[in-house]
């Protein structure tokens, strides 16, 4: 599964120009802080700005190659409400652990922005900005349940509100009795 | 800043419920552990019936201190308690579930999966 989203990848750009990007995409990350869910950042260049891009999976390819290689069971949640540190998340089941990591040996690796739990094959996410994609085991979807906490959880609107507001400096109110224009 | 012998909480329904530290794991001498490094720590409390249990060593993934965590933009975060999430060899976290705010960093030391699995992200 994750072979072939890497090969995809691979083949659109050379090895050379993804590593740098691989740098790009994590130094650009902590400025993504305070600008959330907006266009990238305004400090890097265009041409930057544009491989970003590129190299980043887009949903429907994502959705197009996880059909390819037979994921079972895809699902796509839009997380936005939910977390703001990505847009989509994208389930899917393999029948395996070989048909979750299916690797490809010889194929160099980091071309993908981030890939973890490569090597175990029961849980494996592939980080590419916006969009989430994890490939499970069956057993692994059914003991984390990642579908319900990302579908149901609404309730916690308030507390983050609470929280906004406990990390916003506010001015303190002038409750002084002097007329407060001087220039009138 | 957490070295052995800090008592840590834990953030996830992994049944554990107080953690040691005893180990940190990357360099052979190094002192402190900071948010995003795993520590190889010894089980001091759990809940009953459980599959972890006291006395059991495991590895966890230090995701709040109260030593302050710096940002490049400025931002200063600092929690009210130790805590970290149970994790296994592969770094899958062997709760379902985890509790409370979790830093943005984690997700940059490659530790998606709890960051994902978390309700809240700053």
């Amino acid at each position: 599964m994750w072979a072939a989203l890497r090969s995809q990848s691979c083949s659109r750009f050379s090895s050379s120009s993804s590593l740098q990007l691989l740098q790009q995409w994590k130094l650009g990350f902590p400025s993504f802080n305070h600008t959330l869910s907006s266009p990238p950042p305004p400090s890097s260049s265009s041409s930057s700005a544009i491989s970003e891009n590129l190299g980043l999976l887009e949903l429907p390819e994502v959705e197009k190659i996880l059909s390819d290689v037979r994921a079972d069971n895809v699902k796509v949640i839009p997380a936005k409400k939910h977390n703001d540190w990505a847009d989509f998340m994208v389930i899917a089941t393999g029948r395996s652990t070989w048909h979750v990591k299916q690797k490809q040996k010889g194929a160099k690796r980091l071309v993908l922005p981030s890939v973890e739990g490569q090597e175990g094959g029961k849980w494996i996410v592939i980080d590419s900005g916006k969009v989430v994609i994890h490939a499970l085991d069956e057993k692994a979807r059914e003991y984390y349940n990642l579908e319900d906490l990302w579908t149901s959880e609404t309730s916690e609107k308030e507390p983050i509100q609470d929280l906004e507001k406990a990390l916003v400096k506010i001015r303190r109110k002038n409750n002084s009795k002097k007329p407060a224009q001087k220039r009138a | 800043m957490i070295q052995p012998q800090t008592h840590l909480n834990v953030a996830d329904n992994s049944g554990a419920r107080k953690l040691m530290c005893i180990r940190i794991i990357g360099a052979s001498n190094r002192r402190y552990a900071h948010i995003g490094d795993v520590i190889v720590a010894v089980i001091k409390e759990a809940i009953p019936n459980t599959p972890l249990e006291r006395s059991e060593v495991i590895r966890a993934v230090i995701v709040r201190t109260c030593k302050e965590l710096k940002r490049d933009n400025g931002m200063i975060i600092r929690y009210d308690d130790n805590a970290a999430v149970v994790i296994d060899q592969e770094g899958n976290p062997k709760g379902t579930r985890i509790f409370g705010a979790i830093a943005r960093e984690l997700r940059q030391l490659n530790f998606t999966k709890i960051v994902s699995l978390a309700p809240e992200v700053l």
